[in-house]
């Protein structure tokens, strides 16, 4: 992770701060900063979607590739989770300097999302125990400023909404076996329901408060952070806490509680913004040239 | 709870007006500043078959003989003088290592420092071991530049009682080359906070004290908390600050007051939306004008 | 003249014609047209410098960190100037097929070689002793002349950090086909069996910051390919040129001196 130092003044600074309901930002404990998010970004991709979350910038693409399913669930597609921290995000991930982070941040992206509940896992078989789709979902991180999974879990959301999987036609040739033939229209393929993806929101523990979306400052005061998956209907998929420290119950029982509201809320923008993304139809990217 | 989500907004390119397009001052990496011999070669250029060449894209400023290039980023480069802002990265023998944006990490000598008890005494050898009491990794000073080595590392002092350890309050980092030189970079702002704008782009924001304590050296900071009102003039002024940098604009005492004062009418964790900013800076700008004007 | 043979036959095996009868490339170019080149500087607020470039389909994300002091191992501080560390590595969903690991095989390892080799030619690290100054390129979508992209890309990193440099680098990727060279090749021209030649030049002084080439050709067609090279470098150059000012003015318009 990358890491700033923060001094014993400036930690008190912060933790009254917190206290009183006014971060060094001006936002209260429950605000998000700022978020800009686009989605088809990267053309080589079948889904993909670039979010930024005050500094930190993550990209995701999305691929869809032609597996056979794990042989517990014979009639499921699967999604796979890589996290590239990149030394573009900070000079520490150089090397193999990011890959620690890089496998906790996918293992539990791998938790979060891949399961029916999340995304219909049927919907990507292919043929029952032959083949299925395998959605490779590879989340580049970009900056490193804070709360990655809030901004991970909301780019994984718009990357699969963006998804276009090519429509298959089985045909059975003379030999008894099967042929696949992809679609050649880009306009003949599946689309993914993302209603029921969670959010991710991440409280961090500071003083005796807790608050979303912290600062690497803000997280350099708390002592331990709890990860929880929302759904838009307010159900929780997913919690883990994360970090040295340790917390009472009692505070994870109110931070579940702020989670759940927190989360359900995220949702509502996200989803219209999409939409309204979708509904402009082809218009000019923005990109990284914005 | 507030989240703010958006599209990207598309980049407004500033077209290239007949007048600005030409302006000579403005240089890229190899152009010809001048082909006369009778220059002086300063930062950001150098000679090649005798002309004077820009290394930098920037611009160009010329005192008496002496041209230099002024990049728009860049890493601190720092002059004898020059107020710093810093912060303790390492405790070794006899010094401390900072952080001051600089191309390698400062030093700040124990010799250097006023310790508490306030006359300079010498350096004992138990001053050397606790060392750690009074500056830790992590701690932010300010500090004047005493010496450039030849290397090109600062040598920073805190000889004086404005100097020293630093307190509660924010650390916001922007661009060197946006800091104004000024007489004074200590700034007790109307608004009710004060500022250090430390030439190496760290700026640092704090409550204004009541009275200088000055038997503690500058190493004694008060962990009392702060007056929410305080608070809020704070986390104003960094966004404000923020904003600025974000626009390239001058930071010195009065962009920053006439920066607050325009942003007033917004909620302080709004100001940093793209259109806030560009709205409050644009009201900045013109109060600049008019005041020169 | 074998050499000529050897890329057609190749050229025939992949079943494309490179070059038509009436002279247009595979994406409708001319010889010795460029792609778009389109890009953007100070992408990011936290590095020193940040620059944004894409190529046609390539493109290219490219951060600067320092000059800053040495971290890691200090044995490989340098006392007379500032040591250059690149790190080139391409996002796993890149290129057509997905890529296992973004950096760290051989191709990676090379390419970040001789992005140092060619930065070195041009900054001017002797102003930095003892420092370190990272330059870390990311290709986001791989469409051919990847390195040149890099470069490009970097270039531009490196002066939106205020890092002295002599000149520009520019660098451009070109191909020799049916006796003709042809200028900044994309990925099907590339991988259709042109022997390619990848270059990257100081332009105003005409220095060559590097030259690499892998493939065969006639000792007679090098200079008409070298020629192409330059000429193409010097295109992109000028469009650099343009980002370069155009962002100068946008931020000395804010400063209002």
């Amino acid at each position: 992770m990358a890491t700033v130092q923060v001094s014993e003044a400036e930690k008190v600074y912060i933790l009254h701060g917190i206290r009183d309901d006014l971060r060094v930002d001006g936002r209260g404990c429950e605000d998000y900063r700022h978020m800009e998010i686009e989605t088809d970004v990267v053309s080589n991709t079948d889904g993909s979607a670039k979010v930024s979350l005050g500094h930190t910038a993550v990209l995701v693409g999305i691929k869809a590739e032609i597996g056979k399913p794990r042989p517990m669930a014979p009639n499921e597609g699967y999604l796979e989770f890589f996290v590239d921290c990149s030394a573009n995000a900070t000079p520490e991930f150089e090397g193999r300097g990011g890959e620690e982070l890089g496998k906790e941040l996918s293992n539990t992206l791998y938790k979060v999302f891949n399961n029916k509940h999340s995304v219909d896992l049927k919907k990507l078989c292919i043929s029952k125990g032959e083949h299925c789709w395998v959605l490779y979902v590879d989340v580049l991180l970009l900056q490193c400023d804070g709360n990655l999974y809030d901004a991970m879990s909301v780019a994984i959301k718009a990357a699969l909404f963006s998804t276009k999987i090519p429509k298959v036609h089985i045909s059975n040739d003379e030999e008894g076996g099967k042929e696949i033939e992809l679609s050649d229209d880009p306009f003949d393929c599946m689309r993914l329901d993302v209603e029921n993806v969670p959010c991710i929101v991440t409280l961090c523990k500071v003083g005796h408060r807790h608050v979303v979306d912290a600062t690497l400052q803000e997280k350099a005061c708390s002592v331990a952070s709890l990860i929880i998956s929302v759904t838009h209907k307010g159900t929780v998929t997913c919690v883990r806490k994360m970090g040295g420290g340790s917390l009472d119950p009692e505070s994870i029982f109110e931070m579940t509680e702020t989670g759940k509201r927190v989360g359900k809320a995220l949702h509502v923008p996200l989803m219209k913004l999409l939409q309204q993304e979708e509904s402009l139809g082809t218009r000019q990217k923005v990109g990284f040239l914005g | 709870m507030a989240a703010d989500m958006r599209l990207p907004n598309i980049r407004k390119l500033v077209s290239l007006s007949l007048s600005a397009g030409d302006r000579r001052d403005l240089v890229v990496p190899g152009d010809v500043i001048t082909s006369d011999s009778g220059f002086m070669r300063g930062h950001g250029t150098y000679v090649d078959e005798e002309k004077l060449t820009a290394s930098v894209a920037g611009e160009v400023q010329r005192v008496d003989k002496l041209i230099c290039v002024r990049p728009l980023k860049t890493r601190f480069n720092g002059e004898v003088g020059d107020v710093v802002v810093g912060r303790i990265t390492e405790v070794q023998q006899k010094r401390w290592k900072v952080e001051t944006n600089s191309r390698l990490d400062s030093i700040l000598l124990l010799s250097s420092v006023n310790l508490p008890g306030g006359e300079l005494r010498r350096r004992s050898a138990e001053d050397e071991l606790t060392m750690r009491e009074y500056l830790l990794e992590g701690d932010l000073i300010s500090a004047e530049v005493q010496s450039v080595f030849s290397d090109g590392a600062l040598s920073l002092h805190t000889r004086s009682l404005k100097y020293g350890k630093l307190g509660q309050g924010v650390l916001v980092q922007i661009s060197p080359s946006l800091i104004k030189r000024q007489k004074t970079h200590f700034h007790n702002l109307p608004c009710g906070a004060s500022i250090i704008l430390g030439n190496n782009g760290f700026v640092w924001l704090y409550p204004t004290p009541g009275q200088q304590d000055e038997e503690a050296g500058g190493f004694y900071t008060s962990l009392e908390p702060i007056s929410l009102s305080d608070r809020e003039v704070i986390s104003r002024l960094r966004n404000c600050l923020l904003a600025l940098s974000a626009h390239k604009v001058l930071v010195f005492d009065t962009s920053v007051l006439y920066c607050y004062e325009s942003s007033l009418q917004h909620q302080v964790k709004d100001i940093l939306k793209p259109e806030v900013m560009e709205e409050i800076v644009m009201l900045t700008q013109q109060k600049l004008i008019e005041q020169e004007g | 003249m074998s050499s000529f043979r050897c890329f057609v036959l190749c050229g025939n095996m992949a079943g494309l014609e490179l070059l038509s009868d009436q002279g247009y490339r595979l994406d409708g170019r001319k010889a010795s047209e460029l792609r778009k080149v389109q890009a953007r500087m100070g992408v990011f607020a936290q590095a020193d410098g940040s620059a944004y470039l894409e190529q046609g389909n390539t493109k290219a994300l490219a951060v600067v960190y320092g000059p800053h002091e040495m971290r890691g191992s200090r044995s490989r501080t340098l006392h007379d100037r500032a040591v250059i560390n690149c790190q080139y590595s391409m996002a796993t969903f890149s290129m057509s097929e997905r890529k296992r690991r973004p950096h760290g095989d051989r191709k990676s390892t090379e390419m970040s070689l001789h992005l140092k080799q060619t930065f070195e030619a041009a900054v001017m690290t002797q102003l930095y002793p003892r420092s370190q100054i990272d330059i870390y390129v990311k290709i986001l979508q791989s469409d051919g002349g990847n390195y040149s992209v890099c470069v490009n890309a970097a270039t531009l990193a490196v002066i939106d950090a205020g890092i002295p440099m002599l000149d520009y680098v520019c660098a451009s990727t070109v191909g020799f086909v049916d006796e003709t060279p042809l200028a900044d090749l994309c990925y099907a021209e590339e991988s259709g069996g042109v022997s390619s030649l990848a270059l990257a030049l100081l332009p105003r002084g005409g220095q060559i910051a590097l030259l690499q080439m892998d493939a065969r050709l006639h000792q007679d067609n090098l200079e008409a390919l070298m020629d192409a090279a330059m000429t193409a470098c010097k295109g992109v150059s000028k469009v650099l040129d343009q980002v370069v000012r155009q962002h100068l003015q946008e931020a000395s318009l804010a400063t209002g001196d």
